[in-house]
């Protein structure tokens, strides 16, 4: 925990979401999400980027190299976890800032649906935080660099969270909650997007360990 | 057994040879591997924590061949001290090493015995709650050599663990990889020729990637006898010239003069005698030996 989560680290993520809150306008309650996760992805990507590559930098990496191979990956992983539980808190508690900040207004999509529609967000960016947050510690420890996996994850990002990436992946797209229809509440189709999101997260968490070994 | 070192190359991609056909058998008890900087020192114990790959010859540790697959069992038999480490700062020295022996492996209680065991013997039991960035550079290097004891290994490999300290700081150090050596290897990188002085008996002269020598520290220095001269100059201007034809050990300004230590196969044309070598004279009677 004092390893993955130091002051700093928590300082700037907390910091983000009350700038953020404060100054990205939602005018109706449903907007939270998408004013959300293209942010949430960014923080998500800069905080997991050092997860493995601090051994790097602080030179322990050589000494990992001794330590059996289950314990390394064992240890990332736990680390992992840690930060994506925290990035979580965060991210449902910059739902609340919103409302506390934003004052928008809620009911547009039906009475009693603001529960529903705030465990929707929960679950949509638990999987956003997960891909991006793993994305980018696999590109790191690859490149064995932590701002060249914070970039790539960048160029990523910027692809597909713009007009072109929805245009040509639609509901298949990484933001596909962001660019979902707000007018129809029951189009679940976005979900295909965060499915890609999950498959590819789960190529990552299964490519780490071989990564780890080969790159160290 | 000990390491066993046959032909041994490391080419790097950039075409930079950091060892070059190099052989060294490494025997129990604390061996030291002396050398200029970028002698290749570093490179070989990059080798020997299996780090980094060669690119031609073999090495055996206790018998078991450098391969992939024998990997893992080698990196269970190594404990290692880089030359700079940056052990997690915000933790405790304690957390530090429990962190450190749970990636190891080591069972929790066994983990506790040997931590409070080691700090007693590096006397950092009463520092074992400071966090790691209130610790000095001596303190940090000995956590670090204590990390590097917690699994028990039968090879110790310290690169240049004294560079930077103070000199009693370095006494200590020096002296805990002697404690250490009982009943394993220990290798020890560095190129401050006292350190291995008051250490090893054993030793090996790296540079340019190749070993110039390898065996006890007597031999060492008796291939040095007859070749270390002392002389009493007395005009500034003889001094410039001898420094410019021959390797000067030392030099020092005394009521008479300047003394100057020579090394040379011949003695020096001036008023001078033959005087007993040192490890450093024999150091550099042997990096600067014509083939």
């Amino acid at each position: 925990m004092k390893i993955t989560l130091p002051f700093q680290k928590q300082a700037y993520a907390i910091f983000f979401v009350i700038i953020l809150s404060l100054i990205r306008g939602v005018t109706y309650s449903d907007e939270i999400g998408i004013a959300l996760e293209a942010p949430m992805a960014i923080l998500a990507l800069t905080f997991c980027a050092d997860t493995y590559t601090q051994e790097i930098t602080g030179r322990r990496s050589e000494i990992w190299r001794l330590y059996p191979m289950k314990k390394r990956i064992h240890s990332i992983y736990r680390r992992i976890v840690i930060q994506e539980i925290f990035l979580l808190a965060v991210a449902v508690i910059s739902y609340g800032l919103f409302f506390l900040f934003q004052n928008p207004r809620t009911g547009q999509s039906g009475p009693g649906n603001e529960i529903c529609q705030f465990l929707v967000y929960t679950a949509a960016i638990a999987v956003t935080l997960g891909f991006w947050g793993l994305m980018s510690n696999l590109l790191s420890c690859l490149l064995r660099n932590m701002w060249a996996g914070i970039g790539g994850c960048l160029v990523l990002w910027l692809t597909t969270n713009s007009s072109a990436g929805n245009r040509y992946l639609g509901a298949w797209n990484l933001f596909s909650y962001t660019f979902r229809d707000l007018e129809n509440s029951r189009d679940f189709s976005w979900i295909y997007g965060k499915i890609v999101c999950i498959c590819i997260g789960i190529l990552a968490v299964a490519a780490l360990p071989e990564i780890i070994e080969k790159r160290g | 057994m000990g390491i066993k070192i046959q032909d041994l190359t490391v080419t790097f991609r950039n075409k930079v040879t950091a060892l070059n056909h190099a052989d060294l058998e490494i025997p129990k008890g604390i061996f030291g591997l002396l050398g200029e900087n970028g002698a290749g020192k570093t490179t070989l114990m990059r080798v020997l924590t299996t780090v980094l790959a060669s690119t031609s010859g073999t090495v055996t540790i206790d018998g078991i061949l450098y391969s992939e697959g024998n990997f893992e069992k080698i990196q269970r038999k190594i404990g290692y001290l880089p030359q700079e480490i940056d052990l997690y700062p915000g933790l405790t020295v304690q957390e530090c090493l429990e962190y450190m022996g749970d990636l190891s492996g080591i069972p929790r209680k066994a983990c506790q015995e040997r931590i409070r065991y080691y700090l007693e013997k590096t006397s950092l039991s009463e520092h074992r709650r400071k966090k790691m960035k209130q610790l000095s550079g001596g303190m940090k290097r000995r956590v670090g050599l204590v990390q590097a004891l917690l699994n028990e290994p039968e090879f110790l490999i310290v690169d240049e663990p004294t560079t930077g300290l103070d000199p009693e700081e370095r006494i200590r150090i020096r002296n805990l990889l002697v404690d250490f050596s009982e009943g394993r290897t220990v290798l020890f990188s560095t190129h401050v020729v006292e350190d291995l002085a008051a250490t090893c008996n054993q030793l090996a002269v790296m540079k340019k990637g190749q070993f110039l020598y390898s065996g006890s520290m007597k031999e060492l220095l008796e291939q040095a006898e007859g070749h270390v001269w002392l002389c009493n100059i007395k005009e500034e201007g003889m001094a410039r010239e001898l420094e410019k034809r021959y390797h000067v050990s030392s030099k020092q300004y005394t009521g008479d003069g300047l003394q100057m230590r020579f090394i040379s196969e011949t003695p020096p044309r001036a008023e001078c005698s033959s005087c007993e070598a040192t490890l450093e004279d024999a150091y550099i009677y042997i990096a600067n030996k014509e083939p």
